[in-house]
């Protein structure tokens, strides 16, 4: 997996628009070379692969936590309103005409909101911690959050409605260093918090009776992962919009590659979606230059199969 | 500049990612020292009062950054359909070194290499082109494109063209920016000029009203936010949406019916689609056949042809006035 990880970074790399040789992107990345080939490889490309890298890691991680926590194998943080509250967060900034700066702040902050409604709403029906309020909760606050998207776009002028679609279908382009620190301070640490949780993850997907036995606090635990899986995937929503089926098709194609017990299939979903959302964005650059398809979109595109294949022999 | 400044401490400078950066904050110092007030008010600038070595001040473009060319720029990428046209209204048509997938006025500008497109422009095929100056058009979307650009050490300049007055505006500094305002102001004048014989021959004359259908579904109609509704203005109709202040905003179609236009200004393709949707028989305008056919050859952005397109709507309007 990691190799597959380094091959997808190296080619994310190398190739682009510009031709660049592998000794001449070398030479770039080492300090040397012509400013251009050297500021392309070195500002452009580099952050752009390495977010790309924090993306899939964090939804991968995220995915497989929320799947292990809900004992759903079709939940994912978009399903559970993380995509909806973000959007509804980036479209108020961006038809307010909020400098595009703050679009990620209030797509977080969207995503935050929308989390909290869910849990408030599956706490207000007394049943603590049943897996399918939370999901049920997660969706009817997505589908508010859709029918709210679109009462904010019919009256948009087309610029506005353009900002927002093309924030929606989720893109790397925009990569800066700062940007990509932050996104890795969130998934380190999230990541790090739900790979910590791994036993107890184990205990809760034997159901919450086993899992009480075996002395978790099954509420609490249930909402600490739900939390922190929901932040790491709202923190690269900020960071790049909204990047579909990540969450949900990669811990099924980590389960399928191996990955048994939480800590393995937090592990490798993490290398697993890197690797995916590496070689979907490159696609995304090279397939039709010199323009660029929506990376949301090439990561259905490129998940879809893998994920059918799986469906195919599990049953 | 936050951000540049970031991204380079993050990143290990280059020498000449360093120079850009130091050459910036010593060009914003002298700004600032020169400047009654800054942010906002950059424009209260007095540039008199600038040292004789000073750069020349353009001000600041559609997203707030100071335009600062090259003198003489060689290697120009536009990737803007309005300020490709300009620039070679401008004779600087030979210096143009990319454009967009959209550019194809005039013919010439075929010949310059297509770079895609210009929303969320591809910055790599950008660079590839060995720019000196790239100008973009001011959407917010490509803020991130031009940042990128400017931290490659590339002046950049963003304009949105909507209105009359912005085209002429734009064509002077870009004028002077490319090292020719005389030409910059010639092609002002002589669009103004026409405008003003446009104007100068429906003077008195009854003003029929329009409505320009824009889109079908949603239904967008030109509203007084654009310069297609300035220039029925000039050649002396009116918009019956001209006090709404976006270029093409959305109406309900009873509203058309109830504003009850003389005429339908459209394009020849979509007045083919308007002919087939039965609800449009509801206009008086489009029973009695009162429907204009825009000459979309010629209307078509706000750029060199305004003046152009403006007589082309006197002859729609008030047919017999220009023999």
């Amino acid at each position: 997996m990691l190799a597959a990880l380094l091959v997808a970074a190296v080619a994310a790399v190398v190739f682009g628009t510009i031709h660049i040789g592998v000794a001449d992107a070398w030479q770039a990345l080492v300090g040397g070379g012509d400013a251009v080939t050297r500021f392309v490889i070195r500002d452009l490309r580099l952050p752009r692969v390495v977010l790309a890298a924090l993306l899939g890691a964090g939804l991968g991680i995220s995915g497989a936590a929320l799947q292990g926590v809900l004992r759903n194998p079709l939940a994912e943080p978009y399903l559970l309103g993380v995509s909806g509250g973000a959007a509804v967060g980036a479209v108020i900034a961006v038809s307010a005409g909020l400098a595009i700066a703050l679009v990620p702040l209030a797509a977080f902050a969207g995503a935050v909101a929308a989390v909290v409604v869910a849990l408030f709403v599956a706490h207000a029906t007394r049943s603590r911690g049943d897996p399918r309020v939370l999901v049920m909760a997660g969706v009817v606050v997505g589908a508010f959050a859709n029918a709210a998207i679109m009462l904010l776009l019919a009256n948009s002028d087309a610029n506005t409605v353009r900002n927002a679609v093309w924030w929606m279908m989720g893109s790397a382009a925009n990569a800066t260093w700062a940007q990509t620190a932050w996104l890795g301070a969130y998934v380190a640490a999230g990541g790090g918090l739900l790979v910590a949780m791994a036993r107890t993850l184990d205990a809760l997907a034997l159901g919450d009776d086993s899992a009480a036995g075996l002395g978790v606090e099954v509420a609490s635990a249930s909402r600490l992962v739900y939390l922190t899986a929901s932040l790491v995937a709202a923190a690269t929503v900020a960071a790049a919009g909204l990047v579909g089926f990540v969450g949900l098709v990669v811990p099924h194609i980590a389960r399928r590659l191996g990955a048994s017990g939480h800590r393995a299939l937090l592990l490798s979903s993490a290398l697993v979606g890197a690797t995916l959302v590496i070689a979907a964005d490159l696609v995304a650059r090279v397939a039709l230059p010199p323009a660029e398809l929506p990376l949301g979109a090439v990561t259905a595109v490129l998940g879809v199969p893998f994920f059918l294949a799986t469906l195919r022999r599990m049953t | 500049m936050a951000m540049t400044a970031v991204a380079v401490r993050v990143h290990e400078p280059s020498s000449h990612l360093r120079e850009v950066l130091l050459l910036r904050l010593a060009r914003l110092a002298a700004l600032v020292g020169r400047c009654a007030s800054v942010g906002a008010l950059t424009l209260a600038c007095d540039p008199a009062r600038s040292t004789p070595h000073a750069a020349p001040w353009y001000g600041v473009d559609d997203f707030g950054d100071t335009i600062r060319p090259p003198t003489r720029p060689a290697r120009i990428v536009s990737l803007n359909p309005t300020t490709t046209e300009i620039l070679f209204a401008l004779g600087a048509g030979p210096r143009l070194v990319g454009r967009t997938q959209y550019d194809r006025w005039p013919d010439s500008a075929r010949f310059v290499p297509d770079l895609g497109p210009g929303i969320r422009p591809n910055v790599e095929a950008v660079l590839a082109a060995h720019p000196d100056l790239v100008l973009l058009y001011g959407s917010e979307d490509n803020r991130a494109a031009a940042q990128q650009l400017r931290q490659a050490g590339i002046a950049t300049a963003a304009f949105k063209v909507d209105r009359i007055e912005q085209f002429d505006r734009l064509t002077r500094l870009l004028g002077r920016v490319i090292g020719d305002s005389a030409r910059g102001a010639l092609v002002a004048d002589t669009v103004r000029r026409t405008l003003d014989s446009a104007r100068a021959l429906t003077r008195g004359l009854p003003r029929p009203t329009v409505v320009m259908p824009a889109w079908d579904s949603p239904l967008l109609v030109i509203g007084g936010g654009s310069f297609l509704s300035e220039l029925v203005e000039i050649a002396g109709g009116r918009n019956v949406y001209d006090s709404s202040s976006a270029p093409s905003p959305a109406v309900a179609f009873e509203d058309i019916v109830r504003l009850d236009p003389d005429f339908i200004l459209a394009s020849p393709e979509s007045t083919k689609r308007l002919k087939q949707r039965a609800r449009w028989r509801a206009l008086r305008a489009m029973r009695s056949g009162a429907i204009l056919l825009l000459d979309t050859t010629v209307v078509g952005r706000p750029a060199v042809r305004l003046g152009e397109s403006a007589m082309s709507l006197v002859r729609l309007l008030h047919p017999g006035v220009i023999r």
